[in-house]
């Protein structure tokens, strides 16, 4: 009982103290505007929360708000989800056998530390100014994060537990599925993680470069035609959006993993 | 050099015949296992007693078919054993048990992987589940279980998979003393229960004691057969009746002298 | 070892079939040239970027140079402020209070969301694109530090309290050394960050570096200066993320935490 009045009274105050402190930044960002010459180029707070919620209803460009959030949300899914993929496959197919590592990992090296995002002219250069690129730069951006990801949790199965197995009667294929593939379980989770938010960043740039709708378009075609607002409403929407895939993500590993000490 | 022929019975299960082992290191070749000659009886409780890093484990992973022989054979049930065996079970140091699977999955694991029906196998796992005393906790995983808990795991896990033979490698060796004793006690249990041929290594003279139809005590690395002691005080065993309490003089003297040897 | 050999054969035979393949594939003209240009001819360009200013201004060198400053002044910037506060965000309560939830509402912003708000404040320049390094930088930064902090094991503190340590002997002695290979670890996703939203400020507006370069070349048609770029990229990526590792074993004792 007075455990949970303790923590009640706890959860209190980090509400206080954390609303005092975005009570805070938005005073401070508010008087900024009114009385220095950062008013002349930003809007107010005020003022851009009303131009957020009026891009709900409003559009901006060719659509609302939602609109340019939907399309990137379905560039990067379809990006991502190919990445993923592939990058599992590669990946478990590189930890697993020596002798497909020793053949695929030096190219792989010379693709590996190329950020996605650099590979945007190349793909427009070699498929021209599309959907295809975009999922192109997003596909990139994630997929040496999963490869290695994934390699590291496959190279690194536990010898001990393949022994186990082995002495209760397992064979070469029962291993794979049931000792290597659920021990790389978590190390994929990582790496879903990380090639998310590379994904996300990949897709804003792509769109900042040759979109003319989402996100990423919104935020840059703010800066150009001087409406800064559009500017802060994308980049809210889009961390917003982004939060909320990577939460989804985390409770799924919960939920997928509730026997690995690491995803408590 | 002389080796002696294991003195085998009507009842001899496994015969380690002038069995040695050594690994490839860096400087060449080292040692481990020197020429052991080991008959081992059905259903026998047998002990292996060394100090620690002496080669225990590794000569229960040569009969479990995990290392390779490098000289000299094992004999089971007059077949020489090569590679991985049905009719050998293990428990292991650390628990091994599998992460991600539940006590149930992990339990079943052996009859799953030879293709046996699921109401088969559910219906042994269970039996063994409850056998060992954990009746209720099959959908835990094992991150939830103590350490005690997990053992028990282990030991259905091994019990499961029927093999006539279970090997374990100090299975106890992380617990605390009260859970051990528990745990000494549950393992008898169940061995007078579902009778089997076990061996069993310890470096803890009083479990060595309290379990063993016979102790087998070896040398340093590399372990030869020092001295063999056949225990036939009566089960369940007193662990301060005079002769447990005389047996642990002269054994725990042994392992002293020749300690003070070195 | 043996076998370790046979691999290291079986790696460099197929690396070399890969670029044998590709030279192939672009000068018989299965892939046009205009499409893969093949690896001699990439070497050539790399060799006459190396003193030559066309297409894009300057020598490949000048673009380097440029990358690696940029990049590196706001790296440095990230972790000099975010390492601090994410340890003090960690140790005192009332701090973490007070910061945790403006921080967690940037935090699930991409750095390069922020490349159009810089530039609208500071001008296309060094200055928009360091600052977008920097918020690169210090997210990962506070992060890492913050939890590496977090996770310091009770006991370890005990110790330290029962020799009679003081709360800033214990932060100093214990909880920020058993935090290290977390802050390092944090240092690499912050650099590898970094060089990632350079490449990125690069493209999206900038008049030098890497990212400009490849930008120029695209628009003239320029494939192998694209390439060449790329790969350079690619390169001091890496090899900055080497240094890194390099810098973290010497300063890291006792093992890094898997
Ligand atoms: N794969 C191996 N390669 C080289 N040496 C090994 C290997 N496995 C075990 N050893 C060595 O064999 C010796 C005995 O190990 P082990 O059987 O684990 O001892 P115990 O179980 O009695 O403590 C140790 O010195 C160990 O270092
Ligand atoms: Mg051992």
């Amino acid at each position: 009982m007075t455990n949970t009045l303790k923590i009640s009274k706890n959860t209190r105050e980090t509400w206080a103290y954390g609303f005092f402190g975005i009570l805070v930044f938005l005073f401070m960002w508010q008087l900024a505007c009114l009385y220095t010459n950062f008013g002349k180029i930003f809007p107010t707070p005020v003022y851009s929360l009303r131009a957020f919620l009026e891009a709900f209803i409003k559009p901006i460009g060719k659509y609302t708000l939602l609109g340019h959030i939907a399309i990137s949300l379905k560039r990067v899914l379809i990006g991502y989800a190919l990445s993923s993929v592939s990058g599992i496959l590669i990946g478990l197919a590189m930890g697993h056998s020596k002798m497909i590592h020793a053949i695929i990992y030096p190219i792989f090296s010379i693709i590996r530390p190329i950020p996605g995002i650099a590979w945007i002219p190349l793909a427009i250069l070699w498929i021209g100014i599309g959907e295809p690129t975009i999922y192109f730069i997003i596909f990139m951006g994630g997929f040496s994060q999963m490869v290695m990801n994934t390699m590291d949790g496959a190279q690194h199965v536990s010898k001990e537990l393949i022994g186990v197995a082995k002495v209760l009667g397992a064979r070469e294929n029962q291993i794979f599925r049931k000792i290597v593939l659920p021990y790389c379980v978590p190390y994929i989770f990582t790496g879903l993680q990380t090639s998310l938010s590379t994904s996300w960043m990949a897709v804003l740039a792509a769109e900042m470069i040759t979109a003319r709708e989402g996100a990423g378009w919104l935020i840059l075609a703010g800066m150009q035609t001087g409406r800064i607002e559009n500017n802060v409403i994308g980049m809210i929407s889009i961390g917003g959006v982004g939060l909320i895939l990577a939460s989804l993500l985390r409770d799924s590993e919960r939920r997928l993993c509730r026997w690995s000490v690491r995803s408590r | 050099m002389v080796s002696t022929k294991p003195v085998t019975t009507d009842k001899t299960i496994i015969k380690l015949e002038n069995l040695s082992k050594s690994f490839q290191v860096d400087q060449g070749e080292a040692l481990i296992l020197d020429d052991i000659n080991l008959a081992i009886e059905e259903n026998e409780f047998l002990v292996l007693f060394g100090a620690g890093q002496c080669g225990k484990t590794t000569l229960l992973k040569m009969l479990a078919g995990l290392e390779s022989i490098t000289d000299g054979q094992i004999v089971i049930e007059d077949k020489p054993l090569v590679g991985m065996d049905p009719r050998v079970g293990m428990v292991y140091q650390t628990t091994a048990l599998f992460p991600w699977l539940t006590v149930m999955g992990n339990v079943e694991f052996g009859p799953k992987a030879r293709g046996v029906s699921k109401k088969e196998r559910r219906e042994k796992a269970q039996y063994y589940i409850d056998l060992v005393g954990l009746n209720s906790f099959e959908k835990h995983f094992p991150v939830m279980l103590s350490g005690g808990m997990q053992q028990r795991v282990g030991i259905a896990r091994a019990y499961c998979n029927d093999p006539e033979i279970i090997l374990m490698d100090e299975p106890f060796g992380h617990l605390d003393a009260q859970t051990r004793y528990m745990m000494e006690e549950e393992v008898e249990k169940i061995w007078e229960k579902e009778k089997r041929t076990v061996i069993f290594v310890t470096n803890n003279i009083e479990e060595a004691l309290y379990l063993a139809d016979r102790i087998v005590i070896l040398t340093e690395c590399p372990a030869k057969i020092k001295k063999e002691y056949k225990i036939d005080l009566p089960r369940p065993r007193n662990l301060v009746s005079p002769d447990f309490l005389e047996l642990r003089e002269e054994i725990s003297a042994l392992v002293e002298l020749r300690e003070g040897a070195e | 070892m043996k076998e370790k050999t046979k691999y290291i054969f079986i790696s460099i035979a197929s690396l070399l079939t890969f670029i044998l393949i590709w030279q192939l594939v672009s000068t018989t003209g299965i892939i046009s040239a205009r499409k893969l240009p093949d690896p001699v001819k990439l070497f050539e360009t790399f060799l006459y970027k190396l003193t030559n200013k066309n297409p894009d201004g300057n020598v490949l060198g000048v673009h380097i140079w440029m990358s690696l400053k940029e990049a590196l002044i706001g790296f440095f910037f990230g972790i000099v402020i975010g390492v601090p506060l994410g340890i003090s965000m960690a140790w005192f309560d009332k701090f973490d209070k007070f910061f945790r939830p403006l921080f967690d509402l940037i935090k699930p912003i991409p750095p390069v969301g922020w490349v159009p708000i810089m530039i609208t404040f500071f001008g296309i320049g060094i200055m928009s694109k360091v600052s977008v390094i920097f918020i690169a930088a210090f997210i990962p930064a506070v992060i890492n530090s913050y939890s590496g902090i977090k996770q310091t094991k009770d006991v370890h503190k005990w110790v330290a309290r029962t020799f009679g340590a003081s709360n800033g002997q214990v932060l100093f002695t214990v909880a920020i050394p058993s935090a290290a290979p977390m802050i390092f670890t944090g240092a690499r996703v912050a650099l590898n960050g970094s060089w990632v939203s350079l490449v990125a400020a690069e493209l999206i507006a900038s008049t030098k570096g890497l990212g400009y370069m490849i930008q120029t070349a695209r628009l003239v048609g320029r494939i192998d200066v694209v390439f060449v770029g790329v790969l350079v990229i690619g390169l001091f990526g890496a090899a900055m993320m080497e240094g890194l590792s390099f810098l973290e074993r010497k300063f890291v004792k006792g093992g890094r935490r898997k």
